[in-house]
């Protein structure tokens, strides 16, 4: 510790490089906690995801008989089966697309991690036009509880002939995770009888909730293979491989992440290492003197490594500071309906983010520390080095 | 004046040897930017391309008012003869309207990696082929109309598992064969074609999605569109194949453009960093030749262009092992994302944004070193060690 104000003077020895080469790491660790931090949030749409439910619908498209969810009710290992429908088109203007997910009375009990209270849905089943609007979706739309609002849906096929659905907003509850645009959530009857008949009765998907999360795989494969021949064969997908990110897009984005992550390493670790090593150039003869009024090779060569850890510490804690109120700030300027993962600064990121800049500054003062221990003092005092 | 610019520039590449680690950071700092920029950018430069090859702008397609995907688009078999016999359509030999009944669903396939996956199935009325002629066999033969058989895009056969022709792939009403393998070099190539009719009838649907034609020329556009939309029995949008390729394209890349784009920025602006650094540091080392230079008459103005030219120099060599390392690895791969399947592309154009991005770091990196290195007193420079 009572080396430290030697070490600061060192670095502070030219200031400007000593702030480029800071600012220049601030920016790599930036980039290194939007990318570490978003593959944190792919990782939590995972945990996120329940072991024991998945999602069923129509193999080729188009909507299911409701009367198929007592069928899958009855096959072993299957507790519950909820359904679950979307509509959706825009609010006012096509650009602002809005999108209801209407859900049957299940739904409170296939998914009782939802943050919405039973006193909720009871008001979306008492009064059929009534929805649950996140809060997130509730400032985009200007929506407080009691107001009404209307969502043109212009390819509906609705049974009086219009193409739009008017809901009434009943409560304004939290927002989830795995929802990045908020969600809102409406009452799965009023969607089925105002449609035409030959769509009601029907629905976009069942949430199917199995007894032991074991077998989620298993009895999904089963409920494929029970309906392959019938006039509407199954597909089923588990919440794990859903919210999957990879599964999704076939691209490993994580791997991606990583990848940009490192090159910015890459950047900074050429920038550190050669600052470093002018630096210790510069100071040859300094350094020999240290030596001279008995500084261990040791004690040198922790000065070099201290040098070379404060702007890599420093600028990786700035960094991710920087990552963390652009992940915070970014959400509010992109437009609606573009659903870019928000990273998420957990604690694992950090330690990352300080493991790396330890690595960096490690190598980056690898070299002159080699230099400095291999030195001759007196030619270095000399100067002719 | 240009003669001292010129004198002086080669004097600085001379030395550039020297500084060659130095320099190293301004190269490496632009290649890893550039290089990481482009490469991300080449998933959303090739699914971008490959639509915009589909999106023939001499092709109109009618879809559903106010719909943004052919999926949720309805044309029903009372529309579809309606549509057919508007003006500014193409007619083939026979005089009929070039005018063709698609018909888009989706198909689970499974992945060449063993994951689920999903591609499109089209509906090809018995005009497809005519109005779009760039889909040629390559092996095999094409589907007979009101046949349950099938043929699968070049790309398709590359991503997935079970593309070959004999082949079976799962649809209502049993499987069907695969029976020809098609090319047309957009990104259509990713998806598996069969009747229109055919399919229709076992899908058990009602409607065809879009209306495909070809126009009597590329100005037939506006009559085309003023007549369906003025007819009260439709309710439809008209466009140009282009356009709408153009709007899907954009509603599928914008994320992953705008995450190249933020990724490049934060990136440039590390490099700027590190650019001013290497720079000032480049003309202190210079110190003295520079004011041997301006005693021997040079002036301010050639000297400081010569350090700004250096910037540029090392950026614009860093931008083009960047922009060729992503153009060796990534360009012309096939791959996917999402239902999409592509080449990746790292085109000229991209490069070119690449060298400009780099030219602008240099100039911004260059400038301020390049005014302390014109402006030193000649005399201090000259004493300095």
């Amino acid at each position: 510790m009572k080396y430290l104000p030697l070490v600061w003077a060192a670095v502070m020895r030219k200031p400007a490089r000593a702030i480029l080469t800071l600012l220049s790491v601030m920016l790599a660790f930036t980039l290194f906690g939007l990318t570490i931090g978003m593959n944190a949030t792919f990782a939590k749409f995972k945990e996120d995801a329940a072991a024991d439910r998945m999602f069923v619908f129509s193999r080729f498209g188009g909507l299911v008989p409701i009367a198929l969810q007592r069928q899958i009710e009855s096959m072993p290992g299957v507790e519950l089966v909820a359904s679950s429908s979307g509509i959706g088109g825009y609010i006012k203007d096509p650009k602002n697309r809005a999108f209801v997910q209407m859900q049957d009375d299940k739904v409170a009990k296939t998914n009782p991690e939802y943050p919405i209270t039973p006193a909720q849905w009871k008001m979306v089943r008492d009064d059929r036009m009534s929805v649950l609007v996140s809060k997130m979706q509730a400032d985009r739309w200007h929506l407080k509880p009691g107001d009404t609002f209307v969502i043109a849906t212009p390819a509906a096929r609705k049974l009086d002939g219009s193409a739009s659905w008017t809901f009434k907003v009943a409560a304004v509850t939290p927002d989830m995770r795995i929802f990045s645009q908020g969600y809102i959530f409406g009452n799965f009857d009023y969607m089925d009888k105002a449609r035409i008949l030959s769509d009601q009765n029907k629905t976009g998907q069942f949430i199917v909730k199995v007894r032991d999360a074991g077998k989620t795989a298993e009895i999904a494969q089963q409920i494929e293979d029970k309906f392959a021949n019938s006039a509407t064969p199954l597909q089923s997908l588990t919440e794990k491989v859903a919210f999957d990110v990879t599964a999704n897009t076939g691209m490993d984005i994580a791997a991606v992440d990583r990848d940009v992550a490192l090159a910015g390493m890459f950047m900074v670790l050429f920038l550190t290492a050669n600052s470093l090593a002018q630096a210790v150039r510069e100071r040859f003869a300094e350094f020999a003197t240290l030596k001279t009024i008995g500084f261990s090779d040791g004690g040198v060569i922790a000065l070099v490594f201290a040098e070379a850890a404060i702007p890599c510490v420093l600028g990786a804690g700035l960094g991710i500071g920087l990552a963390t109120v652009i992940s915070n700030v970014l959400p509010h300027f992109l437009p609606p309906g573009q659903g870019l993962p928000i990273p998420t600064m957990e604690l694992m990121v950090f330690v990352w983010a300080f493991l790396c800049a330890a690595l960096v500054a490690f190598i980056s003062a690898a070299l002159p520390a080699l230099r400095l221990r291999r030195m001759d003092i007196a030619t270095a005092l000399s100067g002719r080095t | 004046m240009l003669r001292q610019i010129w004198i002086v520039s080669v004097l600085n590449f001379k030395s550039l040897r020297s500084r060659l680690w130095q320099s190293m950071v301004i190269v490496v700092g632009l290649a890893a930017t550039i290089g990481v920029m482009l490469s991300m950018l080449s998933v959303s430069a090739g699914m971008r391309e490959a639509y915009a090859k589909a999106g023939d702008p001499n092709r109109a397609i009618v879809v559903s008012k106010g719909v943004d995907q052919e999926g949720s688009s309805a044309i029903t078999r009372a529309m579809a003869p309606l549509i057919a016999v508007a003006p500014g359509i193409a007619k083939d030999k026979d005089g009929k309207p070039l005018a063709d009944r698609s018909l888009t669903m989706g198909v689970p396939v499974l992945r060449k990696d063993g994951t689920k996956g999903n591609t499109v199935m089209r509906g090809f009325g018995d005009k497809g082929p005519g109005v779009r002629p760039e889909v040629k066999i390559v092996a095999g033969r094409m589907f007979q109309p009101g046949k349950r058989e099938m043929i699968a895009g070049l790309g398709a056969q590359m991503m997935f598992q079970h593309m070959q022709v004999g082949d079976k792939v799962i649809l209502p009403d049993g499987q069907w064969p695969i029976v020809g393998i098609f090319t047309s070099g957009d990104q259509l190539e990713g998806q598996l074609i069969g009747d229109s009719e055919t399919l229709l009838t076992a899908l058990h649907r009602a409607n065809y999605n879009s209306m495909l034609v070809r126009l009597a020329s590329p100005d037939s556009l506006a009559a085309l569109k003023s007549a369906l939309t003025t007819n009260p029995a439709l309710s439809v949008d008209v466009m140009r194949h282009s356009e709408w390729y153009a709007r899907v394209a954009n509603q599928q890349t914008f994320a992953l453009a705008l995450l190249g784009y933020i990724v490049g920025v934060v990136m440039a602006i590390g490099a700027l960093f590190g650019c001013l650094n290497t720079m000032y540091a480049a003309v202190s080392t210079r110190g003295r030749e520079i004011a041997t230079l301006r005693a021997l008459g040079y002036g301010a103005f050639p000297v400081a262009v010569s350090v700004i030219l250096e910037a540029v120099l090392l950026s614009v060599t860093g931008a083009l092992l960047g922009a060729g390392i992503a153009w060796a690895f990534y360009d012309g791969k096939l791959d996917l994302f999402g239902n999409t399947i592509f080449h990746l592309s790292v085109s000229p154009k991209q490069i070119e944004l690449g060298v400009i991005w780099a030219i602008v770091v240099a100039l911004l990196g260059g400038l301020f070193p390049s005014i302390r290195a014109a402006r030193r007193p000649v005399v201090e420079a000259l004493r300095a060690t």
